[in-house]
């Protein structure tokens, strides 16, 4: 853009386009430098996404709590107008003498009377109530079809089906395929968003496929304070690969798994289902081997 | 005619009159088959010894029988010969000719197979004679290694389910809850609320339905009493979960267990089966007008949900987060109803209450904690087991006479208990007679009961940073203390470990762990900082070591400790080259050997392959560390020893 030379004598007010999360504190911090604020915000009011957010990155703070108190002095300040539901037009002139066309749409709602007492709302004959799309079925890959609909079936109309459905497919399926889920959803009316939070809190579950052999390194206390750490690297420098990784080849999964149980055989290891017990590193490819053997 | 009764009845006489006619003529081999001797092999000795019986033909002589877990783990795969009693450990298949040989052609008892005292080293042939059952005293595990477990008859044999018929026939439901109250007994998962107020409160709720719930989602690293009593006697916990929902009017019931336990998950499944097949479970429970079904609920491995009402939540199909208490949930449980969570243990507790009474049972243990406690007793322990004792046995009899002392005859150091929501209890405390009371007072808690054992190669900061990433990775992140709380708890437990610690940081670590205890909403968070204040507490001098001096005194923090092989000492045999993993070892054969410590991974290999009676490798922390210079390059082992030699006549002609 073509800029005409700073005039001498700025005008003192300033327009901020967009009422997000940044746009609400640059029109904070320009009005506390005493110049006046035009805030434009497309939608009926401002916020942005921020207030759709739960928590924030990296630091996991509270999205409300965040914007909450701007939002609040943004309304109570003096030198700040919102313009909501309103759209630049066209910017002319140059730093320092801006001329801006905004155009705002009707709100049918005198701005300056309403309390926002919400009696309208409530009393309103007509309400339009949003009809989103309905969304495509989902069809179930054949490979996992007539597994997963017969778990179903047969837990579908328990109280409280969705753990013994997950554990089931888990155990069929050693993870949980995206399409999977998806279809779990639909069936099921739980929300995706919520049978993946179940699928990804526990940790017997994975949303990645795992290998053949799962080998569950037990990191109780008792097997870690017999060396379970060192059974672990040993396992994790034979196969090639991190805890809670895969191999290649898809044959080994390696995982860290909570105390299970068999104290008397600390340092101990469970490969489907198998226990090993009292083992010290020199067992590690005798363990391997027989799996290899096995598959 | 109360004809399920009357079955009932008729089949525990003739499971009785069996085991008399068997008595004297038939000998019973008791082969554990719990989750830990069947690791080491107990259903191939079962097999291996059916098949030597039947070969000899002995079949009217002997009876092989899998019970549930015997408690020896540490001596496993066993075997109890009844009625006599002989002990048998760490068996293998291919013991099994041998025993039926001599033990049961010849009758004399097999002496190498037997149980061997660490002091006198003489056998000990009768199970009765080990010093590790000797001060124990079995009430709710009264039926383990004594029965098969998947079969109903032997329980019944052995008075089962005569609790029940007997609160069935005789006592109201308000009777059984004041015989429980009555008789003191106290929540066994940890926090030792009293089971019989639970119930009341519960009953006195006039919402319906109600439910009840076994919780053994047994999450604490080091503890598997519910594992055990599950696969050593499983309707144990049914017949006390009937009289439990009895007592509060419930009719429906789940047990929510742990996926890890497909054996416990199994004879549960099995008991649940035979016991609906008696009507003890169903409509119209032996002939009364009292029903109750039990449904069994697996969990899929997070630590959180053992605690009510993340585990409320997870039946639910929820999201497994704790939630508010008050309400608690025997107000607004499960789907919003009142409900009881009751650890197993607990409800095992139930039938030999109601059977002998609440006087009797008050008898056992101290004024506040009744009856008897099952612990796991691991770690660095000669005896490892699982042990019921009376509460209030002291901490030396448990360790020493039950335990059989540490390996190695290596000093005690501490005992965890109560898992990551525990502590250490010092080997100061060694006096301490134990009850819910007297462990919180030392900074720990009961817990399930795990009791782990440690000695002086344990280091302390290393056990509190393990349970702080125990409880970092289970923490579910609802409340900002907890899943925050335990991440700086972590950081600084980690950067003192590495020796980076900085000044201040023990006494942030004294002002994080309260903080976390208050603000957090459920007993995970308002229990986890236990292991890092009771070890800070106990042991704030190893911290001081390890922050000042950088030093690990137990020689188990990698970053702080070296290996350094002694020049007088290493003959250059190359054990130790040829097993470094890492190739840290520098040396030829007849060569003094040297470690480079910047390739050095600290694994270990080196200084297990050394021979005891070569002894040239150790482990050296702090000073000794800084200050020890090894040799520059690998030289002739016989030019080094010249050399040490001229520098000691050097010496002596000074």
């Amino acid at each position: 853009m073509s800029c005409e030379p700073l005039r001498s004598q700025p005008v003192g007010a300033a327009l901020v386009v967009g009422g997000g999360i940044g746009g609400m504190q640059a029109a904070l911090d320009l009005a506390a430098g005493g110049i006046k604020v035009h805030l434009v915000e497309g939608r009926p009011a401002i916020g942005g996404v921020m207030s759709q957010l739960d928590k924030t990155f990296p630091t996991n703070d509270c999205a409300m709590c965040t914007m909450a108190p701007r939002l609040v002095e943004i309304g109570r300040h003096r030198d700040i107008e919102i313009l909501s539901l309103s759209e630049v037009q066209s910017i002319q002139g140059g730093p320092g003498d801006f001329r801006v066309t905004v155009r705002k749409r009707p709100r049918f709602v005198n701005e300056s009377k309403c309390t926002g007492c919400g009696t309208c709302v409530a009393n309103c004959p007509v309400h339009n109530v949003v009809q989103p799309l309905e969304p495509p079925r989902i069809e179930l890959e054949p490979a996992y079809r007539e597994q997963v609909a017969g778990i179903l079936a047969r837990h579908r109309h328990r109280t409280g089906p969705l753990m013994p459905i997950l554990q089931e497919v888990d155990a069929a399926l050693h993870y949980f395929p995206e399409g999977v889920l998806r279809y779990l959803a639909q069936e099921t009316g739980y929300p995706l968003a919520h049978i993946y939070r179940i699928a990804t809190f526990y940790s017997a579950f994975s949303v990645v496929p795992r290998g053949k052999y799962v080998i569950n390194v037990c990191m109780g206390t008792t097997c870690y304070v017999r060396g379970s750490q060192r059974l672990m690297d040993k396992l994790s420098e034979s196969l090639g690969i991190k805890p809670e990784e895969t191999t290649p080849d898809m044959k080994f999964t390696l995982k860290s798994v909570r105390c299970i149980g068999c104290c008397g055989l600390a340092p101990a290891l469970t490969v489907g289902g198998e226990v090993y017990g009292k083992l010290t590193r020199k067992d590690v490819p005798d363990i391997l081997h027989k799996c290899k053997e096995a598959a | 005619m109360p004809l399920k009764l009357e079955e009932l009845r008729r089949t525990r006489e003739q499971a009785r009159e069996e085991a008399r006619l068997r008595s004297g003529k038939v000998k019973d081999l008791m082969v554990c088959c719990g989750t830990g001797c069947v690791a080491g092999g107990g259903f191939r000795i079962k097999q291996a010894l059916e098949k030597e019986i039947e070969r000899r033909g002995l079949k009217d002589q002997a009876r092989v029988v899998g019970t549930g877990c015997n408690g020896f783990c540490g001596q496993g795969p066993l075997l109890v010969v009844m009625p006599e009693g002989n002990f048998y450990g760490w068996l293998k298949p291919e013991d099994a000719p041998t025993l039926v040989e001599e033990h049961l052609v010849h009758g004399r008892p097999v002496e190498k197979l037997m149980y061997v005292s660490p002091e006198s080293k003489k056998p000990v042939p009768l199970l009765a004679d080990i010093p590790f059952f000797q001060k124990q005293m079995p009430v709710v595990l009264r039926n383990k290694g004594l029965i098969d477990p998947e079969r109903i008859e032997d329980y019944l044999a052995r008075d089962g389910y005569q609790a029940l018929e007997k609160v069935l026939a005789s006592l109201t439901p308000d009777q059984v809850i004041e015989e429980i109250t009555r008789s003191g007994l106290r929540g066994r998962g940890g926090a030792g609320f009293p089971t019989g107020i639970k119930w009341r409160v519960c009953r006195q709720e006039k919402r319906t339905p109600k439910y009840l719930v076994g919780n053994c989602d047994e999450g604490d690293p080091g503890a598997y009493m519910d594992r055990s009593l599950l696969e050593s006697d499983p309707h144990s916990l049914v017949e006390g979960m009937i009289i439990a929902a009895y007592a509060i009017g419930v009719a429906r019931g789940f047990v929510y267990i742990r996926t890890e336990y497909p054996l416990a998950i199994e004879r549960l499944r099995k008991a649940i089966a035979s016991a609906r097949q008696h009507q003890l479970l169903g409509e119209r429970i032996l002939d009364s007008d009292f029903a109750f079904d039990l449904e069994i609920r697996e969990g899929s491995g997070a630590f959180v949900c053992g605690e009510e009402t993340s585990l409320i939540h997870s039946i639910e199909g929820e999201s497994p987060e704790p939630r508010q208490r008050p309400p608690f949930p025997a107000q607004v449980g499960l789907w919003g109803c009142p409900t009881v969570i009751n650890n197993v243990e607990t409800l095992a507790n139930v039938p030999m209450i109601v059977a002998r009474g609440a006087d009797w049972y008050s008898t056992i243990g101290t004024p506040s904690s009744k009856g008897t406690k099952i612990f796991s007793l691991v770690g660095k322990i000669n005896n490892t087991g699982l042990i019921e004792v009376p509460m209030g046995i002291t901490l030396r009899e448990i360790i020493y006479d039950i335990g059989g002392g540490i390996p190695g005859n290596k000093a005690f150091k501490a005992v965890q208990t109560g898992g990551p929501s525990g502590g250490c209890i010092p080997g100061s405390l060694i006096d301490l007679p134990i009850d819910y009371e007297n462990l919180q007072k030392a900074g720990s808690m009961m817990g399930s009961g795990g009791m782990i054992v440690m000695d002086e190669d344990t280091c302390m900061v290393d056990v509190s940073k393990f349970f702080i990433q125990f409880t970092n990775d289970e923490s579910c992140g609802k409340c900002t203390s907890c899943r925050d709380g335990s991440e700086a708890l972590l950081e600084v437990l980690t950067r003192i470990s590495e020796g980076k610690g900085r000044q201040g940081d023990v006494e942030f670590l004294q002002e994080l762990g309260p903080a976390v205890k208050d603000a957090s909403m459920c007993g995970l968070g308002q229990t986890l900082p236990n292991p890092v204040l009771s070890t800070l507490r106990y042991f704030q001098e190893e911290y001081v070591a390890h922050v000042a001096d950088k030093e690990c005194p137990a020689k188990v923090c990698k970053e702080l400790i070296k290996y350094y092989i002694d020049p007088d000492k290493c003959p250059g045999c190359m054990l130790c080259l040829k097993n470094c993993p890492s190739g840290a070892v520098k040396g030829e054969s007849k060569h003094v050997h040297v470690i480079d410590q910047a390739v050095c991974t600290k694994c270990g290999e080196c200084l297990e392959i050394c021979p005891p009676k070569v002894a040239a490798i150790r482990k050296v922390t702090g000073k000794e560390a800084r200050e020890l210079r090894s040799l520059e390059a690998p030289i002739p082992v016989k030019e080094w020893r010249a050399r040490r030699a001229q520098e000691t006549r050097a010496r002596e002609g000074r």
